[in-house]
């Protein structure tokens, strides 16, 4: 009987490869602002918070094999299982704060359900990210809180929330196949996606509470349409961040860094 | 913005030593800044932040950079004394 609620190994594996390339996408994405921040300390700021993503993304590729590089960059396109939101250039720095919170936001809660993991090694990942996270957070809710107190800060931040939130939902997704109730049930996570989702659209309501803003969610019922990250359906920007990825491996397969 | 300075102490007796400055718009961003920009490869364990408008400046003219020579005293003239003092030959 107790068999029944164990969790198929291979769904964990789903769901922890879908992590990694978040952060790996959103890691490679922020490395763009390294001496183009629009201050120096922002410029650091995101640049290092990029390499902390990099850093997850790393030791969720470690959880599932040996060949980490071969994992983060050597598969196809359909084989990655990013969100689309992660994916996005963000090359206007107002567009990289709003997904930069969106995404932390969301991270954080992902990381809680997997603090007291079942699977050991994740629960040790997720607990030292966690530290990491408070500092993201504190970067992201700080500039973002700043920049809502002034008129051209709601108005050039607030429409990209309509535009980011109802995208960022998918981070909330599991690849199709994957039961997000059986990981519960096995302990891999200790509360089911789609609670931690309202729970994550509960924080970006209370945040733009403070300037009496709620972005246009989306039906849930309409989640998990066939064009899905999480399915293997890359996003229009993917071909170029991936490129971007692999240009040293390209020129030279034996590269080591 | 406003500029602040940032102190970093290592693990051990080693104390708080300065270690740059940043600008920041507010306390809480530079804290945030502070540890991206100064202790984003764990060079200290515990980090100050102050503003530096908050910081008590000691009038340079009490400092001025005489000649202090007579206050540097590394021993050499006393140890030679004592030495020629001490030695049965004198």
């Amino acid at each position: 009987m107790s068999d029944v609620n164990r969790p198929d190994p291979s769904d964990a594996r789903q769901v922890v490869l879908a992590l990694a390339d978040d952060e790996l996408c959103v890691g490679q994405n922020l490395a763009w602002w390294i001496a183009v921040g629009p201050f120096l300390e922002e410029d650091l700021a995101l640049t290092s918070i990029s390499q902390d993503e990099l850093g997850h993304a790393r030791a969720l590729y470690g959880l599932l094999g040996d060949d980490i590089d071969a994992l983060a960059y050597g598969r196809q396109p359909h084989e990655y299982r990013s969100a689309h939101l992660t994916e996005l250039p963000c090359r206007d720095w107002g567009e990289t704060l709003v997904r930069h919170f969106l995404y932390d936001t969301a991270e954080s809660i992902r990381w809680q359900a997997f603090a007291d993991s079942s699977w050991e090694a994740l629960g040790a990942v997720a607990r030292r990210a966690l530290a990491e996270e408070r500092s993201h957070l504190r970067h992201a809710s700080g500039l973002l809180s700043r920049l809502l107190r002034t008129e051209s800060g709601c108005s050039q931040l607030l429409p990209l929330f309509d535009q980011f939130a109802p995208m960022a939902c998918e981070l909330f997704d599991v690849p199709s196949g994957c039961s997000s109730d059986d990981l519960v049930a096995g302990g891999v996570m200790s509360s089911p996606l789609g609670d931690q989702r309202a729970e994550w659209q509960a924080t970006v309501d209370e945040a733009l509470a403070q300037v009496g803003y709620q972005p246009k969610w989306p039906d849930h019922k309409e989640l998990g349409s066939p064009a899905s990250g999480r399915d293997g359906q890359r996003s229009p920007h993917f071909a170029t961040l991936h490129a971007e990825m692999v240009e040293v491996l390209t020129i030279d397969p034996s590269a080591v860094w | 913005m406003k500029t602040y300075e940032v102190f970093l102490k290592r693990p051990g007796k080693d104390p708080f030593t300065h270690v740059g400055a940043l600008e920041a718009p507010d306390d809480e961003l530079a804290l945030s800044f502070a540890r991206d920009c100064y202790a984003r490869r764990s060079e200290g364990e515990q980090m100050w932040v102050v503003a530096r408008s908050e910081l008590l400046v000691a009038d340079s003219v009490e400092l001025e950079m005489a000649d202090r020579s007579h206050r540097h005293n590394d021993g050499a003239l006393l140890r030679d004394l004592r030495k020629a003092g001490d030695s049965p030959a004198s």
